[in-house]
């Protein structure tokens, strides 16, 4: 049997009045690919962003990889902080530092957190750069490179702390359809190779192709969760055939 | 000058038990204005040194004593405030003795006496005696006793900034009548034959100056003693023939460009020594008293953030001269003495601090929020994430308004020439008194100060270009 990298147990999460998340628990297998499905303000952003406490939940216990919270009780900085260097953050909008070349956006985690040898952490970044394709944009700024192009760096920049899970918040939905193929294919290569990987998307196709598990939350609740053959081949609940209906046939 | 007066009213004064106060502290420190010729001033036939009757009366009995004399040059309405602030033991600079003062201050036994005169331009005709003073414009230090005069007279009196200002707002007949000393008045007469201005009449007034020390200072034995010596071995009479026989021939006064050239140097030196190191002393201070009250502004405790909104509140809702005389001369009331240079220093940091750091704190907050989320997503701590991904950005965005900042700190430097700090514009003030070419001097004055400024505009847009290489254009 696989151990699960991901256990959440009860997870909720309110904004003031607005409750996001109420009562969330799954499980994700290590080295399996996990897609989050759901209409907008289902709270699957939220649902994602909690696993890396940047967002964090207001009660339930996260477990990611050897780390445990139970955030209805205070937890010590340091605590917060091992738990969130168990996991890699890819953001809907890149968000890589602009100042930075996109070498130094790469190594900056592991030199100067990490505190590795500068050397041995360039090397690492470039052979995730041949990964994604970027080798050749080593030295190039954010500003000089697309969408498609910003965003394999910001795996990239993920990737290069060596994290147990990986955490992707829809991304590709800001970027140019024609660039959307490019970072899905980086993506559906991780799975394949085996990282464990969580993914807020949008892309119902890519999901059904890449998942080994599919959440559907609405409501703040994950109303249904199975295969991709089960959620999106043949969801149970009204909710979800609506929502993949919506999605699938627009018009 | 307000604030001068406080200070005045509310001194408290040091008793002083030794034996010989001065001979045992071997030093004589002597407030003057070094711009009230021919009493106290930059002597240009003495290369520009500090000169004149009182200032070689006060060197003469520093050798009497065997003392060091070291001079404070510091404007008539501060020299009080100056003189309780504990900047000097005496003051040098033609103080007449009134009972009003005797009250507050020691003074030692005179050793100048003089006549007040009655100045006017020369096409005035309507004075004639101190009663004619009545309803008439008088241009004075409003605590001199000249001032006293001219008020009890009846005039009005308009405030300037000793008798060199007050006889050059007369030519330019801004004001009715100047009431002075008689040999002030005379010395500029015989260096200034062509100035539209005349002695009117005579105030039948003679008065004593003397030293004026601290009350209960104890100088005063030591004071008369050696006054006496001069007097009784010839020196005050020599003193006196060498800057008060006005008559005398005096050298030719030189041109005004000889004068610009022969001060090129000197007002150059004042800018390198003082005014450039006060601007970037005080700018770098302040720019770390910036970042931490932007930061507490910006942080999520209450108590931080009210300190830091007080803060910017009291710097940028008071005078910067204000504050500078607050750190000089109210802070040694509470046992604070902080010399000029630093006292400077300290005033304009605290007032960049405070500007600055509002400019700081929008640079922090145009940052978008990813940019956080992203470096604590590498595992960035709060140090890390600002010292690392903010700061460097937020620069691009603080740095035009604070280059502003830095250019109007260059200028407001000449604010410390009010504190006694011998800066750029105040070495103009000291050259310009004696031969009255204001015009030319603070014109050159004022071309230094464009000088640096047009050098940091230059430094500033190459940093600009430097900070932009990582934005699309």
């Amino acid at each position: 049997m696989t151990e699960n990298r991901v256990v959440a147990e009860g997870v909720h999460k309110a904004f003031g009045d607005n409750k996001v998340l109420k009562g969330v628990s799954f499980t994700v297998e290590q080295g399996t690919a996990t897609t989050i499905i759901g209409p907008s303000g289902s709270g699957k952003t939220t649902l994602l962003r909690t696993l890396n406490a940047l967002d964090r939940a207001d009660a339930g216990v996260i477990r990611v990889d050897d780390v445990e919270i139970d955030f209805s009780t205070p937890t010590p900085k340091s605590e917060v902080r091992r738990f969130q260097s168990r996991s890699g953050f890819v953001f809907q909008g890149h968000n890589l530092f602009p100042h930075k070349t996109v070498l130094q956006n790469i190594i900056e985690g592991p030199v100067f957190v990490q505190k590795r040898p500068k050397e041995e952490a360039e090397s690492e970044a470039l052979e995730l750069l041949n990964q994604v394709g970027l080798a050749e944009k080593r030295d190039q700024y954010p500003y000089q490179l697309s969408g498609g192009q910003q965003q394999r760096v910001g795996i990239a920049r993920a990737l290069a702390l060596k994290p147990k899970l990986v955490l992707f918040d829809e991304p590709t939905s800001a970027l140019d359809p024609e660039l959307v193929g490019e970072v899905l294919s980086v993506i559906k290569d991780l799975a394949v190779e085996g990282w464990t990987l969580v993914i807020v998307t949008h892309e119902i196709q890519f999901a059904r192709q890449v998942s080994n598990q599919v959440l559907f939350t609405d409501q703040g609740i994950i109303l249904e969760r199975g295969t991709p053959e089960e959620v999106i081949g043949n969801p149970k609940e009204e909710r979800t055939r609506q929502f993949l209906d919506r999605i699938l046939n627009p018009l | 000058m307000l604030l001068a007066a406080l200070i005045l009213t509310a001194c408290g004064s040091s008793t002083n038990t030794s034996k010989d106060p001065i001979k045992s502290a071997g030093v004589l420190r002597v407030g003057t204005e070094g711009v009230y010729a021919p009493y106290s001033f930059h002597d240009p036939s003495q290369g520009g040194q500090l000169a004149g009757y009182d200032v070689d009366v006060a060197r003469a009995v520093g050798e009497k004593l065997g003392v060091d004399v070291e001079f404070v040059e510091t404007s008539w309405d501060s020299i009080f405030a100056a003189l309780e602030a504990n900047r000097f033991d005496i003051v040098a600079n033609e103080v007449t003795i009134t009972d009003e003062r005797k009250a507050k201050y020691d003074f030692s036994e005179p050793y100048s006496i003089s006549e007040g005169v009655i100045v006017t331009r020369k096409d005035d005709n309507s004075i004639k005696s101190l009663a004619d003073l009545k309803g008439k414009r008088a241009a004075e230090s409003p605590t001199s006793n000249w001032a006293e005069v001219a008020r009890k007279a009846g005039a009005e009196i308009e405030s300037v900034d000793g008798f060199t200002q007050a006889i050059s707002v007369l030519n330019d007949g801004r004001v009715d009548v100047v009431v002075n000393d008689n040999i002030s008045v005379l010395a500029y007469q015989a260096e200034h034959p062509d100035a539209p201005i005349k002695i009117a009449a005579k105030t039948d007034e003679r008065s004593n100056q003397g030293f004026a020390a601290r009350k209960n200072s104890g100088l005063v034995p030591e004071l008369n003693k050696a006054l006496d010596e001069l007097r009784t071995d010839g020196t005050l009479t020599k003193i006196s023939q060498r800057y008060l026989d006005v008559d005398l021939s005096k050298a030719a006064p030189r041109s005004t460009w000889q004068l610009i050239l022969d001060n090129l140097w000197p007002l150059a030196r004042a800018a390198i020594e003082k005014t450039i190191p006060l601007t970037i002393i005080s700018f770098v201070i302040g720019l770390v008293i910036a970042l931490a009250v932007a930061l507490a502004r910006l942080s999520s405790n209450v108590i931080l953030t009210n300190i830091a909104r007080f803060y910017i509140s009291i710097i940028r809702g008071t005078p910067l001269l204000v504050q500078l005389f607050i750190v000089f001369f109210a802070l040694p009331q509470i046992g604070v003495k902080i010399d000029p240079f630093p006292a400077a220093v300290i005033a304009f940091s605290l007032n960049v601090g405070g500007y600055a750091a509002e400019i700081i704190r929008s640079a922090i907050q145009s940052i978008p929020k990813g940019q956080w989320e992203a470096a604590e997503t590498i595992g960035l701590n709060y140090v890390g994430a600002l010292r690392r991904i903010i700061l460097p950005q937020a620069s691009r965005v603080a740095v035009p308004p604070l280059s502003n900042t830095l250019i109007s700190l260059v200028k407001d430097t000449s604010l410390a020439s009010t504190i006694l700090v011998t800066e750029l514009f105040r070495t103009a003030q000291n050259v310009a008194a004696p031969t009255f070419e204001f015009f030319a001097l603070y014109g050159t004055a004022a071309l230094y100060y464009w000088i640096i400024c047009l050098v940091l505009s230059f430094g500033q847009s190459r940093f600009e270009r430097r900070l932009e290489r990582y934005v699309a254009r």
